[in-house]
């Protein structure tokens, strides 16, 4: 069983994606925003995060640099689970590997047995 | 650019936004028709596949008048309108998708109002369209309190009779913020950042109510935030 943070402003979606994981068997705790996320990560750090990155506010890929600039955090896998395409975001190269992006679902063409097959994935080391 | 590649490339951006906007029911549908498929149906994962086909299809209807507007570029006819049975309505349009993300929606009439001059389906899907662009930006359903929408008529200082959707609940759009938003609509992903989709219920209802000789704005009512236009009172009765 891991410790999962589900960043995600929809809450209907939220509620979809944390019972999958949860009946996976997984403990999930839901924020909507990328503050919220800090907060909640400060209090209990997370084997992963599941992060959607079109947030109101501060974007996900900002809330992945601040969340990398701790070091108790950077070690901490992250699955990109988001309605913007991989193609849409520009990025340095190599930026992604930087900031530790462990999968990226693009939600329209993933579903949730290949999130939950991502998660397992990154928690093979701690299981 | 000339007028004509103009108004194409105003209405693409439209269509885009929109496209993006009415994914989110469908991802509803798709991502809990599978969770039910690997586990078993249950009523509840039932109801949500549909609340969010209802959804859909308010969305689809209240958009389409936007979208055909913002082809065509005309204005529309208007007459004598009861902002109280518009908001009646509309709260009725709103009432499934409000209850799929755990918000209240309340009517905030006080008083009668003269009818205004506007389009009665045209301000109703205006205002479905805002509704929906709050609805699901609101992001905290998961508060021991429910969120509360409300619907609101009020009669304006200046004069004119203000119709909007305020809460406290809701994501505050500042004057500031929507007015760099339609600058930016159509070149960023998520022009009105304080929102966390691409709004297009926002661009919609502002395209419908330009359409109507008025536009959205950011408001505030009983010290809500919220977004609202104004509409002035029909003189056709107060000449009889």
């Amino acid at each position: 069983m891991a410790r999962i943070l589900l960043v995600e402003p929809d809450y209907v979606l939220a509620r979809i994606y944390a019972m999958a994981l949860q009946r996976a068997g997984h403990k999930v705790r839901v924020v909507a925003d990328a503050q919220a996320a800090i907060d909640r990560a400060d209090r209990l750090t997370p084997d992963v995060v599941v992060l959607e990155l079109q947030l109101a506010g501060h974007n996900g890929i900002e809330f992945l640099y601040e969340f990398r600039s701790y070091s108790e955090w950077q070690a901490v896998p992250v699955i990109i689970n988001s309605g913007v395409a991989p193609g849409e975001i520009q990025s340095v190269p190599g930026a992604w590997e930087q900031l530790g992006i462990a999968a990226y679902h693009y939600k329209p063409r993933s579903n949730l047995r290949a999130l939950l097959a991502s998660v397992e994935q990154v928690l093979e080391p701690v299981a | 650019m000339d007028v004509v590649s103009q108004d194409n490339g105003e209405l693409r951006e439209l269509l885009r936004a929109v496209a993006e906007q009415l994914k989110l029911p469908l991802l509803h549908i798709a991502r809990q028709a599978e969770l039910s498929r690997m586990n078993g149906p249950r009523v509840a994962e039932l109801q949500t596949i549909g609340r969010s086909a209802d959804m859909a299809l308010g969305m689809v209807d209240a958009y389409l008048l936007g979208l055909q507007l913002a082809a065509e570029q005309t204005e529309l006819a208007l007459e004598p309108v009861s902002l109280s049975s518009v908001l009646n309505d509309t709260a009725h349009a709103l009432s499934t998708t409000a209850q799929a993300y755990r918000v209240d929606v309340e009517l905030g009439i006080a008083g009668k109002y003269e009818p205004v001059m506007a389009n009665g389906p045209a301000l109703k899907a205006a205002l479905s369209s805002l509704g929906y662009s709050l609805i699901v930006a609101q992001t905290e359903p998961n508060k021991k309190q429910r969120p509360v929408m409300q619907l609101a008529a009020w009669r304006a200082t200046g004069g004119g009779l203000v119709a909007g959707i305020y809460g406290d609940s809701l994501p505050v759009v500042s004057a500031e913020a929507l007015a760099r938003a339609r600058r930016l609509y159509g070149r960023v992903r998520q022009p009105l950042t304080g929102l966390s989709g691409s709004a297009a219920g926002i661009f919609v209802a502002d395209t419908i109510l330009a359409a109507m000789t008025t536009s959205l704005r950011a408001s505030r009512h009983h010290k809500q935030p919220g977004l609202a236009a104004t509409f002035q009172p029909s003189r056709q009765l107060q000449l009889v």
